[in-house]
């Protein structure tokens, strides 16, 4: 896949962070490997009160640089262009262990939205040491005939580590622990599969961004709580302050055979999505103007996220402040919030593409 | 063009310039040229359109939205039919009928799938909406893209004692606005004015304004429906501007209240008081921004007709230029740290 003149798409960084767990608010793991990735290519680096990834980095000097590929990117009069916020949510959905009952038994609650459909029989990963477990339910023999059908609530539901007792339960998971989807990273043809592409997809194309100096200024977040409430980018937005803010999500794919044909989109390997509205957010019109203009620029093909659903961090970073120009984009991916999510990889190389060339077309024309 | 514009030849004018929220281009054009000769007139990150008429005293910030109902395509079918999602709290059933403006250019007409034994149009969800365009199967989903923003296409048109319009939430607002600073003299306060934008999604332009203006007192403007207020009754139109006492997420600051009392008594205009469970103004957007700012709220009555179309009455918005003019008037008396 060619990067068109835009840095490469780190498949490695993905791989590392969809398997490492970070569940909202326990984003160390994620925090960790980002941090000492970026390290070395940023000029600022710190973990911000809420505890997101708050990254630097400046353009390189303005002046002529030998064997600069691209006339159109090349260095412009000196123009610095504006403060860019680029921000990617390292949390994903998961449980939470809230009690731990005699037969020792784990009782959870969910954080973030999972379907409860998902969740029966579903192996889960429990804390730092990967304890696994798995989500137990009544077992059909035993549950009435007019239930069969129905979803079993989540509230009914418990992790069982084949724990005998209260006691060695407790020892091995305490109460407050978190547990992830136990997938592993796997490359099919250009497919992916792992666990946490929403939004891991948007934290690895955001990691291969910082790669090479920026044509604007950036600011880079990795934010946190995200699934429960825009909670990190919104603090980070009030302290970074950025002229304008572009958002890297991975969102729900369309397609799916019950929908009506129309309704199917968008679509895994169609390039990367762009939002209009979603319930948080209007997308400023001439932020999407820029990013439209330099797809088609680019030859970047692009593709709508459907209107009127879903929110991200970008709802919040908009209204920060005195207000901040925001746009989000978007790796579509299928199956998010579920145990094994798909993402073509040509998409995520296409995201990069487009937002490195959207930085060079704003330095130039923005506002 | 006249030099004083008055509120016949606006309330047309502001009615029918395109802008849902988050895509006020169109009002936000039609405002600079209503505010033409008035000051210096800019637009901020969030779309919001800010006049500031400068005057010794406190930081007064006036602000009425500007943004009107809107709706999305999220697809086009196979029939060549637009679906829709909705943009602001108009109720799917209202949109029935309405004649549409796309992105400001193309036109279409709001459909409803109605049930053949469908006696009730209430509980109509917006995914039963959709937009005829008149393009065909063929040529609408070229033309259309998905994310096509459309808004109300109605020109406020006088009846009787009424106006009726599509847009008047708030256009009437921003009309009284204009009208009452065009000719001002005598200005007591700092005065800071904004059309806010994406008002409909949940006062974002307000709040964002009111952030980077740190006013010491504001007035927000808006339109509040018949059928709302409770506690000392109904409001009803004809009997004048009402001033907000509760809505949901904000109460009123004392002193920034007593500022439209005095206004109101000076001015000799009659008031009703709006006390509303639901609602939901930018009035709570500006309270809390920041540290707080004291906030009093100032709603034209409105009637709806359960379509499209909104009545307010002419006395009502007379009456309301009246208040205005006589609030950006009267100084501010709220001590420091009245917050």
């Amino acid at each position: 896949m060619s990067a068109n003149g835009a840095p490469k798409f780190r498949e490695d960084i993905l791989q590392k962070i969809s398997n490492a767990p970070g569940v909202s608010g326990g984003e160390e793991a994620i925090r960790s490997i980002l941090a000492e990735y970026a390290r070395e290519n940023v000029d600022s680096l710190e973990v911000d009160p809420m505890g997101s990834l708050v990254a630097r980095i400046d353009p390189a000097p303005a002046r002529p640089r030998a064997g600069a590929k691209s006339g159109r990117g090349s260095r412009n009069g000196g123009r610095r262009g504006p403060h860019v916020m680029l921000c990617a949510h390292m949390d994903e959905v998961g449980l939470m262990v809230t009690a731990v009952e005699k037969e020792g038994r784990l009782r959870f609650r969910r954080v973030g939205g999972i379907d409860p459909r998902i969740l029966p029989g579903q192996v889960f990963r429990i804390g730092a040491e990967g304890i696994r477990g798995v989500v137990g339910a009544l077992p059909p023999h035993l549950t009435p005939r007019a239930e069969r059908d129905k979803v079993t609530p989540a509230d009914d539901l418990y992790l069982d580590i084949g724990a005998r007792s209260r006691e060695e339960a407790e020892e091995r998971v305490p109460v407050g622990t978190y547990a992830v989807f136990d997938t592993t990273y796997e490359a099919w043809g250009t497919t992916r599969k792992g666990k946490a592409f929403d939004d891991r997809a948007g934290c690895a194309v955001l990691a291969s961004l910082i790669q090479r100096r920026p044509p604007v200024p950036v600011t880079a977040v990795w934010s946190v709580q995200e699934e429960v409430g825009l909670r990190g980018a919104a603090a980070a937005a009030r302290r970074v302050q950025p002229d304008l803010a572009i958002v890297l999500e991975g969102t729900a794919s369309g397609e799916s055979p019950g929908a009506p044909p129309d309704e199917q989109y968008p679509f895994m390997g169609k390039g990367p999505a762009l939002t209009v509205h979603d319930r948080t957010l209007m997308v400023h019109a001439r932020l999407l103007d820029r990013i439209e203009e330099t797809a088609k620029r680019h030859k970047v093909p692009t593709q709508w996220k459907r209107p009127g659903v879903g929110g991200t961090d970008a709802g919040r970073i908009a209204i920060s402040g005195a207000g901040v120009p925001s746009a989000v984009v978007s790796v579509v991916c299928r199956y998010i919030h579920a145990p094994a999510a798909f993402l073509d990889v040509r998409d995520a190389q296409r995201t990069v593409t487009l937002i490195w060339h959207t930085l060079e077309t704003l330095r130039k024309e923005w506002p | 063009m006249s030099p004083k514009p008055s509120l016949d030849s606006l309330l047309p004018a502001l009615s029918e310039a395109y802008g849902p929220p988050g895509r006020e281009e169109g009002i936000r054009a039609a405002l600079r040229r209503a505010l033409r000769g008035m000051g210096t007139v800019r637009e901020d990150a969030l779309g919001n359109l800010h006049l500031h008429l400068p005057g010794k005293g406190k930081r007064l910030l006036l602000t009425a939205h500007m943004d009107a109902p809107g709706l999305i395509v999220t697809r086009v079918d196979a029939s060549g039919l637009a679906r829709l999602t909705l943009l602001g709290p108009m109720p799917a059933a209202d949109w029935i009928g309405a004649v549409v403006s796309l992105d400001g250019s193309a036109r279409g007409v709001v459909g409803w799938d109605r049930p053949r034994d469908a006696k009730e149009t209430r509980e109509i969800e917006p995914e039963a909406l959709y937009l005829e365009t008149g393009l065909g199967a063929k040529q609408a989903p070229k033309k259309i893209e998905v994310g096509t923003v459309g808004a109300l296409l109605d020109r406020a048109e006088r009846l009787g004692d009424l106006w009726c319009g599509g847009n008047l939430d708030n256009r009437a607002g921003c009309a009284a606005v204009v009208a009452a600073l065009s000719g001002v003299r005598g200005l007591r306060n700092d005065l800071h004015v904004v059309f806010a934008a994406q008002s409909d999604l949940g006062a974002r332009g307000a709040g964002t304004s009111a952030f980077g203006l740190q006013p010491d007192v504001a007035v927000v403007l808006d339109v509040a429906f018949v059928g709302e207020s409770r506690g000392t009754g109904d409001i009803a139109l004809g009997k004048g501007p009402c001033l907000g006492l509760k809505e949901e997420g904000y109460l009123p600051h004392p002193r920034a209240l007593d500022l439209a009392k005095r206004a109101a008594k000076a001015a000799r205009v009659p008031h009703q008081w709006l006390i509303r469970e639901s609602g939901g103004s930018d009035a709570r957007a500006v309270r809390a921004s920041r540290a707080g700012v004291p906030t009093a709220l100032v709603a034209i009555p409105a009637r709806k007709t359960g379509g499209p179309r909104v009545l307010v009455n002419a006395n009502d918005l007379e009456q309301t230029v009246k208040l205005l003019r006589h609030i950006v008037t009267t100084p501010y008396t709220g001590e420091k740290g009245s917050r």
